[in-house]
């Protein structure tokens, strides 16, 4: 009889989680744009601690990114591991995380239906959360953000001016940070 | 009303009535136990509290290990990891937690500690982080019915260097025993029975209406309310009546588990921010603020608030009110009962008679709004939201 049985990930799960993996991506470098772009989330940032390192996970192992405060500047570390996090937000696994990560439920829903641990500062977590939402205000467009967002979003900066500012953090990810 | 999803947990047994201290030498040696500390405060040992579970543990055959009063009204850090230090050094096997909210949540925290082998709390701050086997047999005994802390999965211990209170959440904090026997609480006076009486109706209310509600969590919320409208007063009214005094345990209990799945919200966000600032005892705290917390939910919650009609005020009330009145008639039923409190017991109705002042009021929102219970209200609010239920109840 065969006692250990071990089945890899199917075709299916790994799409989901190269998925997870380019929107965990996308977010932090988002937190890093609207930390240059919106004042809101500048001041969410400004209030954590120098060193604050965020990170966003699905269990288990990948995919996952960081984002750092330093030197007064919030970075993205994208999917490195070296980094001691501060607030680790993991999601129990790729098919609690995806609903979530491609904007078909909110992040508060998720909170409450478990979807994700949270190991840290759960003060710090609450403005995670509100950066977040800034972020997904920007991200996605009114049709998605009146289901996931608690109310309706407010922009700072247009959606263009906030896809460029995405794309030039990619350009410089992990060299410059946003400023607070 | 059925969730997508939602998760629920109570394992803690329960053992209720009179007497019941007396069965915890039992439930001692099923959990295969025999050298408890107890952990409680130098007030309930003076108050001869300790000394029915003393007596009764010792009538049962079992040797106190160590007994650990040293539990201040807010829980520590330092007091967590010191119970854990003590609990080794004497070669305990179990904890035994007589007292309120503090001291279930430094028993709690020290659980965690002992259970991991860490040395500090600190590493397990956050929600649903802990993992193990199994934790260390853990028996609460409530002093005060309010809490519910004997049977939530939650502790929130201060930090002492950086003045800030840390919550744990995980259902591996949950007691293996709640013990409700009504010597434990018929000595509370008025004033505190009034208090953690609204507490634990905050617990069942916030819950019901909160976004991780569910059918297990709405049950015991329901039947927490019908024990409070019934019971509250008359222990306020005569505090020797152990039937009261059970039934409120009771309803404390249930709030707690209720709570424990469903959670709170801006009433508890609120309300912890008013502890942390102005050291606002926290039952006057839920008492002032839950029908503001209400009046500030109606539009998204108010549907819920009014199924809870049927258990404020029963069901002649309910059936004889308009479905489009009951929100509203609930939220005057609350403020009834915070009144009765208030001439029976001397409970304060606003902020401003527990020593709170508008030049506090930015930095209790500003604190509120980072607390954890604030993402599980049923509508979001920003600073100037809470703001304005502050002011609403100064």
């Amino acid at each position: 009889m065969k006692t250990d049985v071990r089945l890899s990930p199917g075709p299916a799960k790994r799409t989901k989680r190269m998925l997870a993996g380019v929107v965990f991506a996308v977010m932090g470098r988002g937190l890093v744009a609207c930390a240059r772009l919106d004042g809101r989330v500048r001041v969410e940032a400004g209030s954590w601690p120098e060193g604050t390192a965020i990170t966003l996970a699905i269990s288990p192992g990948s995919p996952r990114v960081t984002v750092r405060k330093q030197n007064g500047r919030i970075h993205t570390l994208g999917s490195r591991t070296d980094v001691p996090s501060t607030l680790l937000v993991t999601f129990k696994g790729v098919d609690s995380a995806l609903p979530v990560l491609l904007g078909m439920k909110g992040i508060l829903e998720a909170f409450a239906e478990h979807r994700a641990t949270v190991k840290g500062d759960l003060g710090i977590a609450m403005s995670l959360v509100r950066c977040l939402h800034i972020v997904e205000g920007y991200l996605y467009p009114d049709i998605m953000t009146r289901r996931i967002l608690p109310r309706p979003a407010v922009r700072e900066a247009g959606h263009l001016r906030a896809y460029a500012g995405l794309l030039g953090t990619a350009a410089n990810l992990g060299e410059k940070g946003a400023g607070l | 009303m059925i969730p997508a999803y939602y998760e629920f947990s109570n394992h803690a047994k329960v053992l209720s009535g009179e007497n019941a201290v007396e069965n915890i030498a039992y439930e001692l040696k099923v959990l295969e136990a025999a050298h408890p500390i107890v952990v409680t405060n130098r007030q309930l040992r003076d108050l001869g509290l300790v000394d029915i579970v003393l007596r009764a543990l010792a009538d049962g055959g079992i040797d106190v290990c160590a007994i650990y009063d040293a539990v201040p009204v807010d829980s520590s850090v330092d007091v967590v990891n010191d119970l854990a230090k003590t609990f080794r050094k004497t070669g305990c096997d179990a904890i035994i937690a007589v007292g309120g909210g503090s001291v279930l949540d430094t028993a709690k925290g020290a659980n965690i500690v002992l259970t991991t082998g860490s040395t500090d709390i600190k590493e397990f701050m956050g929600s649903e982080v802990i993992t193990a086997r199994a934790m260390v047999p853990f028996i609460a005994v409530p002093t005060t019915a309010g809490t519910g802390s004997e049977v939530t999965g939650a502790a929130v211990i201060k930090d002492t260097e950086r003045h800030v209170k840390m919550g744990f959440v995980s259902y591996l904090l949950l007691p293996d025993v709640a013990v409700l026997d009504p010597r434990m609480t018929e000595g509370l006076p008025p004033r505190l029975t009034a208090s953690t009486g609204l507490d634990a109706l905050t617990h069942a209310v916030e819950a019901f209406s909160c976004r991780q509600a569910n059918p297990l969590s709405d049950g015991y919320a329901r039947a927490a309310i019908d024990l409070i409208r019934e019971y509250l007063v008359k222990t306020l009214e005569d505090g020797q009546d152990r039937t009261a005094r059970l039934a409120m345990a009771n309803a404390a209990m249930l709030a707690g588990v209720s709570f424990s799945n469903a959670m709170v919200g801006i009433v508890h966000a609120i309300g912890h921010a008013c502890g942390g600032q102005c050291s606002v005892a926290h039952g006057d705290a839920m008492g002032i603020l839950l029908p503001y917390g209400m009046e500030y939910n109606m539009d998204v919650a108010g549907e819920r608030y009014g199924e809870l009609l049927l258990h404020l005020k029963g069901a002649e009330v309910y059936a004889s009110t308009p479905a489009a009145e009951r929100p509203r008639v609930a939220v005057e039923a609350v403020r009834e009962l915070l009144g009765d409190a208030a001439r029976r017991a001397g409970m304060p109705m606003r902020l401003s008679q527990v020593g709170v002042t508008e030049a506090d009021l930015p930095a209790i929102a500003a604190t509120a709004i980072n607390d954890g219970a604030m993402s599980l209200n049923p509508k979001d609010a920003d600073i100037s939201d809470i703001l304005g239920i502050l002011r609403a109840a100064l």
